[in-house]
């Protein structure tokens, strides 16, 4: 047993010597992190640019030309550059890309209202960005809206006044209650306001500590295997279990040490908030290190170089941005690649130190046993094939 | 030579192949070796470089596997070592696989904690381990800024640092200047003196004296295997004399000498003569050309260079077809 302790130690202290001795690696591993996170924090505002827009009019109608009158009615979602009466000329100016969006009038609207009939307001934009083409189908849902409520508006108003003109007694309904009977009143309950950093944070840093220690266990065995120590290891008296639990704490210690690190410069200089406090947060980020080591030494053990070991962290990091609900939420895919989503730790971290973070709670418990799961599973793998490399005479 | 069937636990050899053999993708590297070593030898194995002196370690110390024969070290089957059997074995591979990023002590600290070796202990034995390669002096220096020759030396440093009873060196002194080597040698014949079993592979055929024992090998079979001394004798079929005459002389004037085994002109006026026993064949030399009117200047035993020995064995080897040793003939103490 004491012997047992004796080979575990070594490496951990063989580990970390190591570390220590790359202390650019170590600074860019703590302060790369944290930069990444400030430059998103500072460089992201959240919000696009309002489509720059040409509104078309028939010529011989007597709708404003004023710009100012068409932007108010959008929100700002549309920036009205021009009001204009050739519609190809726009339709034109809107394939160079000069503008985003052709909005064009009907030529008879008032005639097709007084018949009963809708009347088409042609909208035209030019996007292969689906993020921008919905962009564009709200804004343009948006601007309909206004339009029709401005339309009721006005009829309200001339329809009163024609009735007051008459003599008629008519209930004083105001034209903009006609228009838009009801209106919506928001709270949202969430105990914190977080902004773009402070949501984003928490999964930035859940995808740097799994990317870390996935890049870093992974590329550590991967060297003693090609370098030759694998060899004095097989004639050692060490066996796998010792040799992996030396590097999952070796590992571990360094994973924490940066985490710690990272996490009090996320909440003291970028102002993060940790509702939850740091005990859930520790043991978030210690099981997500636990699982996040497994998949690098499982990595580190299947890969016949160095080069294999960074693609395949590579993969893992690309798959974790795409799936684990770092940009896209994971309830919009399908079921069988949710379960693609669910094995990579990342996602249990983003969702559980999301929670804990910034709502004070944990949310889904059974995330933090996925994530225990995950860990012993790619454990136990790892012995089992560390065991026929180690002891599995060629 | 010593018999493998049944000796006592004492006798029995701490190092024991028996018609191994290996193969990779069809090709033999190592073909029907057998060899047995006792304890407090060191046998040294040379042979070109891919005649199977690796292989045979690394088959020998459990990272191999033979595909044919049985290998015993210290009475037990190497691919299923215990613990016991670990601690007590050391081996040094050919190739650096040290920890660039670790100093010279800090790689033995670490490789003395890998065969359990206790933190309170390590400090003296790491410093007698570094005295012994002649590196205390940078016990501080990442490896990486070692020479090659000094790498070698740190390798062979951590072999010895857990103070093992069976030292498997697979070339412990390559790229290692004479003087030191010599020094490395004097430090494994110590070892060898402690009771220690060493068995040494090596591409320096000049090493082999300082070996108790010999295994030649070429293209993974056994050419030979012997003491140092005897390699070089059969290697001539016996003792190599050289004479110098006065006058013309010609190899059948020699034919009636008795224990002469080869006789060959050198220059018309030398002869190199091959016999059973230098001591008795000289003065039947002189006599012989004597009589037939003929002085002689000069009779002297040949010591021939244990490269020139070594490349007559292997080519006899080559010509033979098989080695020059059976397998059951491999001689061990």
């Amino acid at each position: 047993m004491l012997k047992s302790l004796t080979r575990i130690s070594s490496f951990i202290g063989k580990e970390l010597r190591e570390a220590v001795r790359r202390p650019g690696a170590l600074a860019s591993l703590i302060l790369g992190p944290f930069l990444i996170m400030a430059i998103f924090g500072i460089g992201y505002r959240g919000y696009r640019d309002p489509f720059v827009t040409e509104v078309v009019t028939p010529t011989d109608s007597n709708l404003p030309t004023d710009p100012g009158y068409y932007e108010q009615l959008t929100e700002g979602r549309l920036r009205i550059v021009r009001v204009s009466h050739d519609e190809d000329a726009a339709l034109q100016r809107l394939r160079n890309r000069e503008i985003d969006f052709v909005v064009a009038a009907p030529p008879n609207a008032a005639e097709q209202l007084q018949a009963g009939k809708q009347s088409a307001v042609h909208v035209s934009w030019n996007e292969i960005d689906p993020v921008a083409d919905g962009l564009a189908q709200v804004a343009v849902g948006a601007l309909i809206h206004e339009l029709n409520a401005e339309i009721i508006r006005e009829a309200a108003k001339q329809g009163f006044q024609a009735a007051a003109a008459e003599g008629a007694e008519v209930k004083q309904v105001p034209p903009e209650v006609i228009a838009e009977p009801t209106k919506a009143e928001t709270q949202n309950v969430a105990p914190s306001k977080p902004d773009v950093l402070d949501f984003f944070g928490p999964a930035v840093f859940a995808l740097v500590l799994q990317h870390l220690a996935v890049t870093l266990t992974a590329l550590s065995m991967v060297r003693e295997r090609l370098g030759g120590q694998m060899d004095r290891f097989r004639v050692s008296p060490l066996n796998s279990m010792e040799l992996l639990i030396g590097k999952y704490l070796a590992y571990a210690v360094f994973s924490l040490v940066i985490s710690a690190v990272v996490a009090a410069l996320l909440v003291f200089v970028l102002g993060v908030p940790m509702l939850g406090g740091l005990l859930p947060f520790a043991a978030i980020v210690l099981l997500l290190s636990f699982a996040s080591l497994g998949v690098g030494l499982l990595i580190s053990l299947i890969s016949d170089s160095e080069r294999q070991a960074v693609q395949l962290s590579m993969l893992v990091l690309l798959a974790s941005v795409f799936f684990s609900g770092f940009v896209l939420p994971v309830e919009e895919f399908i079921q069988p690649v949710r379960y693609l989503a669910y094995v990579l730790p990342v996602t249990h971290g983003i969702d559980t130190l999301q929670e804990s973070m910034l709502r004070g709670g944990i949310g889904d418990a059974w995330m933090l046993g996925a994530l225990g799961v995950i860990g012993v599973v790619l454990y136990l793998g790892s012995l089992l094939r560390l065991r026929r490399v180690l002891r599995g005479a060629e | 030579m010593t018999p493998p069937s049944s000796p006592s636990a004492a006798e029995r050899p701490i190092i024991e192949l028996r018609n191994v053999t290996r193969r990779f993708n069809g090709l033999t590297a190592v073909d029907d070796l057998s060899l047995s070593l006792g304890r407090g030898m060191m046998l040294g194995m040379i042979g070109p470089s891919g005649s199977g002196k690796t292989t045979t370690v690394r088959m020998a110390t459990g990272t191999l596997q033979p595909s044919f024969g049985e290998i015993r070290v210290l009475n037990e089957d190497p691919r299923r070592f215990s613990r016991r059997a670990r601690e007590a074995i050391a081996y040094m591979p050919q190739l650096f696989s040290l920890y660039d990023d670790l100093t010279a002590s800090e790689n033995l600290n670490f490789v003395a904690g890998l065969f359990g070796v206790y933190f309170w202990r390590r400090s003296r034995i790491i410093r007698r381990a570094l005295e012994t390669v002649d590196l205390w002096d940078a016990r501080d220096r990442l490896a990486r800024n070692l020479s090659g020759g000094m790498q070698r030396r740190l390798e062979l440093a951590c072999a010895l640092v857990h103070d093992p009873q069976v030292l498997f060196l697979d070339e412990p002194t390559a790229g290692i200047d004479p003087v030191l080597r010599l020094s490395i040698w004097n430090s494994l014949r110590a070892l060898r003196d402690e009771g220690r079993t060493l068995l040494v592979t090596t591409q320096y055929v000049s090493d082999a004296e300082h070996c108790d024992e010999i295994v030649l090998l070429a293209k993974g079979r056994l050419v030979a295997i012997d003491e140092p001394e005897a390699l070089r004798r059969r290697a001539f079929g016996g003792d190599v004399l050289r004479v110098h005459t006065e006058r013309t002389v010609e190899p059948q004037m020699l034919a009636d000498v008795a224990h002469l085994t080869m006789v060959r002109q050198d220059s018309p006026r030398s002869l190199t003569v091959v016999t059973d026993d230098a001591g008795t064949a000289s003065p039947a030399i002189v006599e012989a050309l004597r009589r037939q009117g003929i002085a002689v200047a000069s009779v002297e035993e040949y010591q021939p260079s244990y490269d020139d020995a070594f490349a007559v064995l292997v080519k006899d080897s080559e010509k033979n077809g098989t080695g020059s040793d059976q397998p059951d003939q491999a001689s061990g103490r």
